[in-house]
This record gives C-alpha cells, structure tokens and sequence, in this order.
C-alpha cells in the first residue's frame, strides 16, 4: 500500500499495528504459559501469567487511546478506517484472551499436584495446543494479510469446541469414577472452559481481521457443535 | 433500507429507483481539451449524490453541464445525453430559462444579490410568475423556512441580503433556488467557505431537502459527502472511476484510485 501524502498518519498506523502484534505476542504466550503451569503444577509461572495479564490490560488502554485520538486527527477512511476500528475490536479480543488465561493460571493452586494425575490432564494438554496454534495463527496471518487463512482459521475453531465436547465427557466420566477427583475435575473443567472460550475471541479476532482486509463480513453462521451445551449448564 | 446499487458494475445502475438525471456517454470540451470522458450515471430521484475527486477531475464541469449554465462561457460544448425525466436537456431546442427553473443551482461563495432579503427570493420568482403581494409574502415566508432561515430573518425582511453573515447569505440563496419550485438542486462546494457550524446548518438542510429535491452536491470535504450523500461518484482525470452507494465508497471502494484518494495517498 501507498505512502500516506501525510508521513505521521502512516506512523500513527504503524504504531497501532504494532500493539496488536505485541497483544498478539502476549495473548499467545499467556495461553502457553497458563496451560504448562497447570499441567506441571508451577506456580511461579502462573504468577507471571497473573502479572502478564496486568501489562495485556495496559496495552490495551494504550491502543484504544491511539485509536481513538487517530480518528479524532485524521478521520480515516476505507481500509484506514477499517483497520483502527479492527484494531480495537481484535485488542478487546486479545484482552479478554488474557483474562481466561489468567483465570485459567488461578486454579494451578486449587488442582494441585496429587490431584491431577497426567491422564486426567493430557486431553486438556491437547486442546491447548489446538488453541494456542489458532492464537499465534490468528495474529500472524492477519500481519501478513492472508484473507483465506483467516477464513480457514475462523472454522477450524469447529475442531476446538469438537474437542471441548469430548474432554467435557471425559472429565464427567472421571468423576463419576471417583468422587475424589471432583475438585480437581471441575477445575479443569473450568480451564477448558476457558480454552473453548478463547478459541470463539480467536474466531471472532479472524473474522475482524478478515474484514479489515476485504471489506467484506465473512458469512454470519458457522457450524456449532458444542453437544455439551444440552446436558450441561454453560460453565 | 432503501434499494442498493449494484455493485457488480464500476458504474452502478440504480435499477429499482426512477431516475431523475440520466448522464449518457457524456463529453465535454474547454476548447480542445477533453475534460469529461464518456460518462454514464443515473441519479436517483429525491436522494442526494456526491461528486467527489481532486482538483480538476471535472466534479465541478460535471455539475455545470447539468444546467447547462458553461453555455455562458464560449468554447465550451457537450456532447452526448443529459435525460432529465427522460429528455434531453443538451438538446437544442430546450428553453434554457425553464431548464435553469427546474434546476436549481448554488455556488460556493454566496451570491445574495444587493437587494432586501424579501426581494432577494421576491425577485426569482417574478420572472417565471405573476403573483399577489399576500402569495408573494407566503411564498418568501415558505422558501425562507425550508432554509431553516425565516427565524433569523423574520423580522428584518428588508434589510440588505448583503448584512447577514456568510452561513445565511447561503442560507439565503438555497432560499431563493427552493423559492422558484425546482426539482433538482445543484450544490456546488456550499459549506467551503463557511465556519462549522454554519455548515452543519447547511448538512441538516440537505437532509431535509431530499425529501423533496433531487440533489448533487460537489464536496472537497470527503466528511461531508459521507454524512450528507445516498451515493458517492469518485471522479478523475475527466473520468467517472466509481460510483456506488456512498458507505460503500467510504468503507470499501472498489477502485484503487477511489481508496488511495479518500485515504489520502495521491500522487
């Protein structure tokens, strides 16, 4: 894309661009960390997710300010216009990606060690990684303009809540097995909760990104397939 | 929702609405020099079209050919269709003074003549009416209120056009357009030279004249055709690049050129 005839508005785009890519950063790393110290029991480590989250909510405030103040000077227009409005819409995305990551680094003291025995948790270690693929994913096709990978990333979201449902009935199963593993279990319940949560902002930051790009919505109805959602209440 | 244009074509076709101006393979000429190169729009009745582009690309000629009032210079000419309910105005035999009735025209400095502000309106309908003193106050009272103007000026209907301020000498001269009953109103940039509120004035008066009027306006203020406009036609180098639906424009041109020009990356 062309220069702008005013050199400072290209700046002032840049420098929102390279927020989101930070959050972006930040969101995927809070997800990695969040999860590895749940699964190895660290809490050190879950403590930096907790402060993460401080520095996630900062940048925020930073890009809606910059956001905000861009289209108060320049008034943007077509796709300027639309990727200031993105960038605030994928940064409250990202935010909010950060939380349930933090949510998720607060239970690692409630599910301890004893409590979690590895194949209670390798399930839950697998759709992390499915997550946090679509995280990282998510951001850097959008840095590099890929419309189609978005569109692609947006459904395979199917696959996370796919993946929810089955973790869902595996942890009920273990429960049921042994009322011991309740506690324990309804934490990690919670954190998968949070991971299919994460994957709709990650959908939701694709089909933003998607518009910023095209200029076009992406279509409105996506396959669901959360089965949990009839026999359980939304966690 | 109003009917959109389609956006299948550069030039979108407004195929639901009536079309009040009909510009057909439309030339024009300063001497030799081309400056509109086959342009084909349809303007839809009672809504408001913008022209925008840089200086130059032939906004302003455009709007001039719709009144034909460039016939006031010599070495200018026309060539091809201007249907205005389906005939032609370019034709020869279209009485100019009827045309300029049915289409009203208004610049961008305001052009009050040095008379009263009742003999400002009084004055343009005289010459296509004869009518009583008590239609004549009403009929002045009527355009004076759809200027949004009468409550200003009420009270000092005699004196000079020239004593108001810029906003209301416009506001004056949409006054004296609307007062000789047209149908179409030609805005050539009529908030350029005035201060913001007085252009909001100006917006909001627009907005409800197009429940009535069919109207173009020629805009640099690319703010100012996205708040007032229906459609947006982006124009340059004498050429029609785009028109479509003006949120259209602003959102998501089409066009290259239409996105480099309202994000401000030309040239």
């Amino acid at each position: 894309m062309a220069e702008h005839t005013v050199a400072s508005f290209d700046e002032d785009l840049r420098q929102i661009s390279r927020l989101i890519n930070d959050m972006g950063d930040l969101a995927a790393s809070m997800v990695g960390a969040s999860t590895r110290a749940l699964l190895e029991s660290d809490n050190a480590l879950a403590q930096r997710v907790v402060s993460d989250d401080a520095i996630m909510d900062a940048r925020q405030r930073e890009l809606d300010d910059r956001a905000i103040t861009l289209i108060a000077k320049r008034q943007p227009m077509a796709d300027d216009l639309r990727s200031v409005v993105g960038a605030i819409r994928m940064a409250g995305d990202l935010e909010r990606i950060g939380d349930l990551a933090k949510n998720i680094a607060k239970r690692v003291g409630s599910v301890g060690v004893s409590a979690a025995p590895r194949d209670l948790t390798h399930s839950i270690d697998s759709m992390a990684q499915m997550v946090l693929i679509q995280v990282q994913g998510v951001i850097q096709e959008y840095t590099v303009g890929d419309a189609t990978a978005l569109a692609k990333l947006r459904n395979d979201d199917e696959r996370i809540d796919v993946k929810y449902t089955s973790v869902f009935r595996e942890l009920l199963t273990y429960m049921m097995e042994d009322p011991r593993n309740i506690t324990a279990c309804t934490h990690l319940l919670f954190c998968a909760k949070n991971l299919e949560r994460i994957g709709d902002h990650v959908t939701n930051i694709a089909e933003n990104a998607y518009y910023v790009l095209t200029g076009t919505q992406l279509p409105a109805n996506r396959p669901k397939q959360d089965e949990t959602a009839m026999s359980a209440p939304a966690a | 929702m109003k009917p959109m244009l389609s956006t299948d074509l550069n030039v979108a076709e407004t195929t639901v609405e009536k079309a009040k101006i009909e510009v057909k393979n439309l030339n024009f000429y300063y001497g030799q020099s081309k400056a509109l190169k086959d342009i084909n729009l349809s303007l839809p009745e009672r809504s408001v079209t913008a022209f925008i582009g840089p200086s130059g690309c032939g906004k302003s000629t455009l709007l001039r050919v719709l009144n034909r009032i460039y016939e006031l210079y010599p070495k200018q000419s026309a060539e091809g269709q201007v249907l205005l309910d389906g005939k032609n105005i370019l034709d020869r035999s279209q009485d100019l003074n009827l045309l300029r009735t049915k289409i009203g025209m208004v610049f961008q400095k305001p052009t009050p003549f040095p008379m009263s502000i009742y003999e400002n309106i009084a004055f343009g309908v005289r010459l296509y009416e004869k009518i009583s003193k008590a239609e004549m106050d009403s009929r002045v009272e009527q355009a004076l209120k759809r200027a949004a103007l009468w409550s200003e000026v009420k009270d000092k209907l005699n004196a000079s056009g020239l004593s108001l301020s810029g906003g209301q000498q416009q506001r004056l001269c949409i006054a004296r357009t609307v007062a000789v009953k047209p149908e179409v109103i030609l805005l050539d940039e009529p908030a350029s030279a005035l201060d913001p509120l007085s252009t909001a004035k100006i917006e909001e008066l627009i907005d409800e004249l197009q429940a009535d009027y069919t109207i173009v306006i020629v805009t640099h203020n690319m703010q100012q055709a996205a708040r007032v406009s229906r459609q947006t036609a982006f124009m340059y180098l004498g050429e029609l690049v785009e028109f479509d639906r003006t949120e259209k424009i602003f959102t998501s041109p089409r066009e290259k050129r239409t996105q480099d020009y309202i994000t401000g990356r030309f040239g």
